[in-house]
């Protein structure tokens, strides 16, 4: 049967040595949305030129997104706004919990829901500018290894997203727990570290299942329904960790270590699959 | 008719008997298990201890009351019947998601259309499955926990494979690509599929109240493996007489695609 026999062919090894013109200006510049003729049409002489090191491909990718963000400053400005706004609803719905209210004792579920919500537009908006401007197929186009791609997209994000992260955990402490009862809480490196592991995993995989999501019909409500079952786990364990710090219990510390090894276990294989399933959903 | 079809028409066949079998053990053969105690008159204890040729025992000392008026009976685990059920549904479940995962791996190596076909109809078995664990697992967890659903460490993980069957149906739909939609498809379900073993092993890492199956009794040991094959025979049958009505389809489509074409 013709369609029993069905074979898709995809990435071709030739791909891979085309040369090292992806490293200057081409891609860069991609602000004015166009992607330049001569990384559409291989040199052919420029197969024998040695394979570029990974990390100078990492390298080059880093450059492009740091550089687009810096001339266009949107993922920041989109993604700090949409913390600070979450942070306002926070307030309206906390607005009438009386004085009594120990906010502490849930601060670490709202600080961990904001984040959530804001990596979710920020890895939409990521890969959404990736596939406007044409911009993943002159990646694929370029010699850059499928790995490399992802580790230097989710590197990116995780990049984003801390710089975001940073902003809003100092602002979520002043407007919500600036006289909650915090004088129990654990050392400020736990809360960083509780954090570096939930935005390594959201970051990891979320560049793999936002990579999928662009290309689908319902975009950013798809993300939504993958992206929140999956981190489940690591949201769960980050959580714990995070409150056993904030709350300051006898058993603090042990709680924290155990669920902060969930949350790296979690990320270590998650973002193990993602890498090697990376390279599959690209280029479809 | 096709060998693999034959195949699945007996295993359903056998299926339904031995679960059929299983079902009637559940309530003939396996000795009635008992939960806690009831404390009635002492005549009245007599009467149903002596009527009830199949359980409801007299509690062991340590549990009598004081009184010299009330004599404390077991009191029978009616629910304790669903485990029947509810147990091999759940493997069944985890068997057909593995067959889905199975085949993902093998359409992202091999590319070929009816292995993507096989994981979508294995994953359509999962989903009915899952409902059908969630259904029984609810029932039995009102039954004996009082609650409709408890966040322990089981339920969760297994709530979480639900929504990961459904949002693999949504990622479906949503793409309209055939490729495309059968390569996110696959890329999915090997990452939603981490979490079968993780559901089924949480019980023996995580302190849980879910139940484990330890120490059985061989009463109620036969009709639960009698149970479980049966299930499974189902679960797979199911996916294979599914997936040869809609290879069939697929094949028609195609013919007619090739005559107009």
């Amino acid at each position: 049967m013709p369609y029993e026999d069905k074979v898709l062919t995809r990435k071709s090894k030739a791909d891979k040595g085309s040369g090292d013109r992806m490293g200057s200006g081409t891609v860069l510049s991609s602000g004015d949305k166009t992607v330049p003729d001569p990384i559409l049409s291989p040199d052919p002489l420029s197969t024998q030129r040695p394979k570029i090191s990974s990390w100078r491909q990492f390298k080059a990718i880093l450059r492009k997104d740091i550089v687009m963000e810096l001339r266009t400053k949107e993922m920041i400005t989109s993604m700090g706004l949409y913390a600070l706004l979450v942070l306002i609803i926070y307030y309206v719905a906390l607005s009438q919990a009386g004085t009594n209210f120990d906010v502490s004792r849930i601060s670490a579920g709202l600080l961990l829901l904001a984040i959530v919500f804001t990596s979710m537009l920020g890895l939409n908006r990521s890969l959404v500018h990736e596939q406007d401007q044409g911009q993943l197929d002159a990646l694929l186009l370029s010699p850059i290894d499928r790995p490399i791609l992802f580790l230097g997209k989710a590197v990116t994000n995780f990049i984003f997203l801390a710089i975001v992260e940073v902003i809003i955990t100092p602002l979520f402490y002043f407007i919500f727990m600036g006289n909650a009862h915090t004088s129990q809480m654990g050392p400020l490196w736990m809360v960083a570290l509780a954090l570096l592991l939930g935005s390594i995993g959201i970051a990891g995989v979320g560049t793999l299942l936002a990579t999928m999501s662009v290309n689908t019909k319902g975009k950013d409500f798809v993300l939504a329904v993958i992206f929140i079952p999956l981190m489940f786990p690591l949201l769960l364990a980050v959580v714990t960790a995070l409150n056993a710090v904030i709350l300051g219990n006898p058993d603090a510390t042990t709680v924290f270590w155990r669920f902060a090894g969930i949350a790296f276990g979690y990320d270590v294989i998650t973002i193990a699959i993602a890498w090697a399933l990376y390279e599959f959903i690209l280029g479809v | 008719m096709k060998t693999s079809l034959k195949w699945a028409v007996v295993l359903a066949a056998l299926g339904g008997i031995l679960t059929t079998l299983a079902f009637v053990g559940a309530f003939t053969y396996a000795r009635m298990q008992t939960n806690g105690t009831v404390n009635l008159p002492p005549a009245v204890a007599r009467q149903v201890i002596a009527d009830s040729k199949n359980g409801f025992p007299l509690a062991p000392p340590a549990q009598q009351p004081s009184s010299p008026n009330l004599l404390a009976v077991q009191k029978p685990w009616f629910s304790q019947k669903i485990f029947f059920f509810h147990v091999p549904l759940a493997v069944a479940s985890l068997l057909v998601f593995t067959i889905a995962a199975i085949f993902s791996v093998l359409f992202l190596v091999k590319r070929k259309k009816s292995y993507d076909t096989r994981s979508r109809i294995a994953m359509e078995a999962t989903l009915v499955f899952i409902i059908g664990t969630m259904i029984s697992g609810d029932l039995w967890t009102r039954a004996s926990w009082g609650v409709w659903w408890e966040w322990e460490p089981r339920l969760t993980t297994y709530a979480i494979m639900t929504l990961l069957v459904i949002a693999y149906f949504v990622l479906r739909n949503s793409v309209e690509d055939e490729e495309r939609r059968a390569v996110y498809a696959a890329v999915f379900s090997i990452f939603a599929w981490v979490d079968a073993p993780v559901t089924f092993l949480i019980t023996r890492i995580l302190p849980s109240t879910h139940p484990t199956l330890t120490g059985l009794e061989t009463s109620n040991l036969i009709p639960f493996m009698v149970g479980m094959a049966g299930m499974c025979m189902l679960g797979f049958a199911i996916y294979e007489l599914r997936f040869n009505e809609v290879h069939l389809h697929e094949r028609l489509d195609a013919l007619k695609d090739d005559l107009e074409g």
